[in-house]
């Protein structure tokens, strides 16, 4: 193999790809980064065997061939090269790697290409099509959302659904949900449903890109795999087994207190509250106070006590609509679901200190986020 | 009272079940009639280790003739008329179940006198069949002679363990009964063969010493504790005392010997940080309090109690030993495993085995040094200074920037600077945290668990202690339990994970949760906080270590129980110089 790049080209392709290899494994191989000619394009590949990625970069290709490069190895040195074109000429006797840059040459150990697990090919028919930036808004709607707990498979990955033109997003942790609809610009005819990791979903967000484009998503028949491409990227996922909880019985259908304030400032005074709270136990308490009076505004009162570090109390302006309350929630849980909301004003409604907490921005039906309170035992 | 039966519709609130499984159970029933009863004394023998007889002789108030048939029916007692009684129980039965039961599968003959009556009566009961009463020739008093125990029911007899099991268990009941009340005489014997005799004159540790030998019995602490209708007395062990199992927790309701788990558990708590993982205490303690405050018709065995106020009763019980237990705690301190005269060509290595005092003392056989005793604790004023569980320390200074070195009235003390400050803040985190907080964080939807039968039997009575602990948890039919909310403690967030744990905990006898957040806080204060082993400190921060060491409330362990301080005593440093001889 012989092949000439651009240090740019290959610096980006190799940090797209590199997100999927698995630092520590058994098998070296998933260490390695396979690279290989590709019709006039040089094709790199990852894999830790539950996510892969694969990016193509324009290349001149003057002997076809493949190999598998040490990822760290080849990163760091890429990185350091000077902006220019960058050889890479493969000895197959020898597995070994010739890599030159301006005037630094190096001679890299590689595996044989044969041996790195075969990535999927893809057929493209039929798949859903999302714009990209509505598609990584989604993502990143509700993978915060999703278990980080092992213990619980299910709840690491985010269910999505297709259902003609609409498509769903839903990830739990067992103590908040976070759903998100979009419509697609054509109707699928047949309904979709499937747990994808959120890990996955995030580095799809990750090497997507900006822009126009259009992401395209595919699951095969049979094969509990799902595939995007997305531009000169693929991101192809193990699906996860299983039953995703009914989440449409969480959301509550009625409220007796609605409480309307400005995003930014209820996430400011939510930050705030949790520099006191990460010390100890998370909470941030909510005081709702309706007006009392022409002279009292409404307001939100939200405070966190540290036995630690001291107590805070911010006072945010607020709409109540309904009685006052006061209640609990994590206070992570809740700065993650306002910082997820994109609208000037978000919505909170609940039935009780012992009842979900709701959010909704203001304006669009198709976000909203259920968060469970806490309360000393 | 006289005897009577009880109305159908007592009986039917009385907790029944299986009441004799085992000789032993015989023993415990007869002896609780016997001090009942107001006996001074309590004869008892057995022969084949309870299964050809048992028989308790005492000298209580007696049965007269004219009840004694209906002693021995079901549900007849003198001790509880209607079911408000049941809420106030003075006496150690109730429900007159005991003679009726051991009638019932055995050949049993009583025999008894009252004070007022020159002669007395004997009954027989043959396999729940009752003869004639007949007047006998009796000193007042009972004798209840219980002879081929299940020979009815073979089934029964095939469960019974070998011999030596069950006379231990018949020996343990006698003995901790005994030990609860010191001032009857307990005599215990088979054939010729005594195996407890005590003299009644209140002595409690002389009867401690027929428990767990001459040694041990020594070297248990001593509680008192007295808060408003609560009183706590008898012994806990020193951490350097301990078994490898529960076992040995032994506790006395009003007079009643009860397994419960929250009172094991209180008392597990307490010693948490100060004993090594996976080793427990030796205890004999006596709680008292209002018949009224305590449901003991919970259990058919009566083995249980449920309190009324069981939080209280728990940090009751909880503070009390802690206190007990700080106000001794030894230091380590170091034993020779060689005597004098064993290397004496290199001074800088003396044979000595650096080893913590508890490791060389369990099972009750103290080595020639590692043993400091109570008089020797080096606690030597404590009444002069109560605040403080350390003797005064003066710092010589710092070696290998690892350990601090400083003299105290009796000897030489070497200190572990990262054991010794992961002590230090981990108390102060606890003070800040402590169990108070504990909150509770709803789940989205319920989750609903299955326990193993046994499991689930023991969560079905500490629901009202899990719901305090942070977890709303409910029964939601046959072994399975629905979780509504769990405790933030938990680094996992599996419901059902976190809820096996803690029956598990509860199973074990453990501190439910203490673990966790013990764990948590020791873990955040060793990773981040502790000052190293290796890290040089200056002579002020080593003051102020010594110092912020002596306010701890357990300065002699780390929160991983392991010791933060050595102590070489001016005696054993003249023992290992010669100029002194081995004893
Ligand atoms: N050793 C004894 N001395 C005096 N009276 C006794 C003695 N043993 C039994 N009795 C009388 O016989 C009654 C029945 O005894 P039994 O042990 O069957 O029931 P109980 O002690 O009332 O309740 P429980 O079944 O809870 O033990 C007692 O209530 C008591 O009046
Ligand atoms: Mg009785």
């Amino acid at each position: 193999m012989k092949v000439i790049v651009l240090q740019e080209n290959l610096a980006r392709g190799l940090s797209i790809v590199s997100r999927a290899v698995s630092p520590r494994s058994t098998l070296p191989v998933l260490s390695n980064i396979l690279i290989a000619s590709d019709e006039g394009r040089l094709r790199l590949s990852a894999t830790n065997l539950e996510l892969g990625i694969t990016c193509w970069i324009p290349a001149r290709i003057e002997q076809e061939g493949s190999t598998t490069v040490p990822s760290r190895t080849l990163s760091d040195l890429i990185n350091t090269l000077p902006a220019d074109q960058v050889q890479l000429i493969l000895d197959t006797q020898t597995q070994s790697l010739h890599v030159q840059g301006g005037t630094s040459n190096n001679d890299i150990k590689c595996i044989d290409a044969q041996e790195f697990p075969p990535l999927p090919v893809p057929d493209m028919d039929g798949a859903v099509q999302v714009n990209v930036a509505d598609f990584k808004e989604m993502i990143q709607q509700v993978t915060f959302a999703a278990s980080t707990d092992e213990a619980r498979p299910v709840l690491m990955g985010v269910l999505v659904t297709v259902e003609k033109d609409q498509i769903t997003m839903a990830a739990a942790d067992g103590f908040r949900l976070a759903v998100r609809k979009a419509t697609l610009s054509n109707a699928m005819p047949s309904p979709i449903s499937a747990i994808i990791p959120a890990r996955a979903l995030n580095e799809l967000a990750r090497v997507a890109g900006d822009g126009e484009e259009s992401i395209y998503m595919v699951m095969p028949k049979g094969r509990g795999q799902v595939l995007f491409r997305v531009k000169d990227v693929e991101v192809v996922s193990q699906l996860i087994d299983g039953t995703f909880p009914d989440y449409h019985q969480i959301i509550p259908r009625n409220y007796k207190s609605r409480t309307l304030v400005s995003t930014n400032a209820m996430l400011k005074a939510c930050k705030q509250a949790e520099i006191f709270a990460r010390e100890g136990s998370n909470v941030a308490r909510l005081d709702i106070k309706p007006a009392q009076s022409d002279m009292q505004p409404s307001e939100v009162e939200i405070s966190a006590t540290s036995e630690e570090t001291g107590r805070n109390e911010t006072i945010v302006e607020a709409t109540v609509d309904g009685g006052g309350m006061l209640i609990a929630f994590n206070v992570k849980f809740l700065r993650e679901a306002l910082e997820a909301v994109k609208t000037p004003n978000v919505a909170m409604e609940t039935s009780g200190p012992n009842a979900p907490g709701v959010i909704r921005p203001v304006g669009n039906d198709d976000y909203i986020q259920v968060i469970m309170p806490m309360h000393l035992g | 009272m006289p005897i009577r039966l009880l109305s159908s519709e007592v009986a039917s609130q009385i907790a029944a079940g299986e009441v004799i499984e085992r000789p032993a159970s015989v023993v415990k029933e007869l002896a609780e009639n016997a001090l009942d009863a107001g006996a001074r004394a309590l004869t008892i023998s057995i022969a084949e280790a309870g299964r050809a007889l048992v028989e308790v002789a005492d000298d209580g108030s007696g049965i007269p003739a004219s009840e004694l048939a209906l002693a021995v029916e079901r549900h007849a007692t003198s001790k509880l008329v209607q079911s408000e009684d049941l809420f106030h129980i003075s006496t150690l039965g109730f429900r007159g179940e005991a003679l009726a039961s051991i009638g019932s599968v055995s050949r049993m003959t009583v025999t008894s006198r009252v004070a007022e009556s020159a002669t007395g009566a004997r009954l027989r009961v043959e396999g729940g069949i009752s003869s004639k009463v007949e007047p006998v020739g009796a000193p007042v008093g009972t004798v209840v002679r219980v002879e081929d125990l299940f020979y009815n029911v073979p089934a029964r007899l095939k469960f019974l363990k070998a011999d030596v099991t069950e006379r231990r268990a018949i020996d343990n009941l006698v003995t901790r009964y005994a030990l609860a009340y010191p001032h009857v005489r307990f005599k215990l014997s088979e054939g010729k063969n005594v195996s407890l005799q005590t003299a009644g004159d209140g002595d409690r540790r002389s009867i401690l010493a027929a428990l767990y030998g001459v040694d041990v019995a020594r070297q248990m602490l001593e509680v008192i504790a007295e808060e408003e209708g609560l009183r706590l007395t008898g012994f806990i062990s020193p951490t350097s005392l301990t078994r490898s199992n529960r076992k040995e927790i032994t506790f006395f309701v009003n007079g009643r010997w009860v397994q419960e788990v929250a009172l094991n558990t209180a008392v597990i708590q307490a010693y948490h940080t100060l004993l090594m993982v996976g080793r427990y205490p030796l205890t004999a303690l006596f709680l008292d309090m209002l018949p009224g405050d305590v449901d003991v018709n919970v259990h058919p065995a009566k083995a249980e109690v449920r309190f009324k106020n069981q939080d209280r009763v728990f940090s009751f019980v909880q503070r009390a030993v802690r206190r007990a237990l700080l106000a001794y705690t030894p230091v380590p301190s170091v034993a020779p495993t060689t005597l004098w005269g064993g290397r004496p060509s290199e001074p800088r290595e003396p044979g000595l085995d650096w080893t913590m005092a508890r490791e060389t003392v369990d099972g009750g056989r103290p080595t020639a040094e590692g043993q400091p005793s109570e008089a020797s604790s080096p606690t030597p004023q404590p009444e002069t200074r109560p605040a403080f569980n350390l003797p005064l320390l003066r710092l010589i200074g710092q070696i290998g920037s690892a350990y601090l070195v400083a003299e105290g009235p009796d000897g030489l003390y070497l200190i572990d600077q990262h054991a010794a400050h992961e002590r230090v803040l981990f108390e102060k985190l606890m003070a800040q945290h402590g169990m108070k907080s504990i909150l509770s964080q709803a789940l989205l939807t319920p989750a609903v668990v299955h326990l193993p039968p046994a499991q689930a039997k023991l969560l079905e009575g500490q629901i009202d202690v899990l719901n305090h602990f942070g977890f709303e948890v409910e029964a939601f039919g046959a072994n399975t339990f629905q979780v509504r909310a769990m405790p933030t403690l938990f680094r996992g967030s599996d419901p059902s994970l976190a809820l096996r744990a803690l029956v598990e905990d509860f199973e074990e006898d453990e501190a439910p949760l203490q673990a966790e957040v013990e764990a948590r806080l020791a873990g955040r204060v060793c990773k981040r906080l502790a000052v190293k082993a290796g890290q040089t400190l200056t002579p002020e921060e080593q003051r102020a270590l010594l110092s912020d060491l002596e306010t701890c409330e357990s300065p002699r362990t780390c929160p991983h129980g392991r010791p933060t301080m050595i102590h070489l005593s001016v005696d054993m440093l003249e023992r290992q110089f010669g100029r002194k001889g081995p004893r």
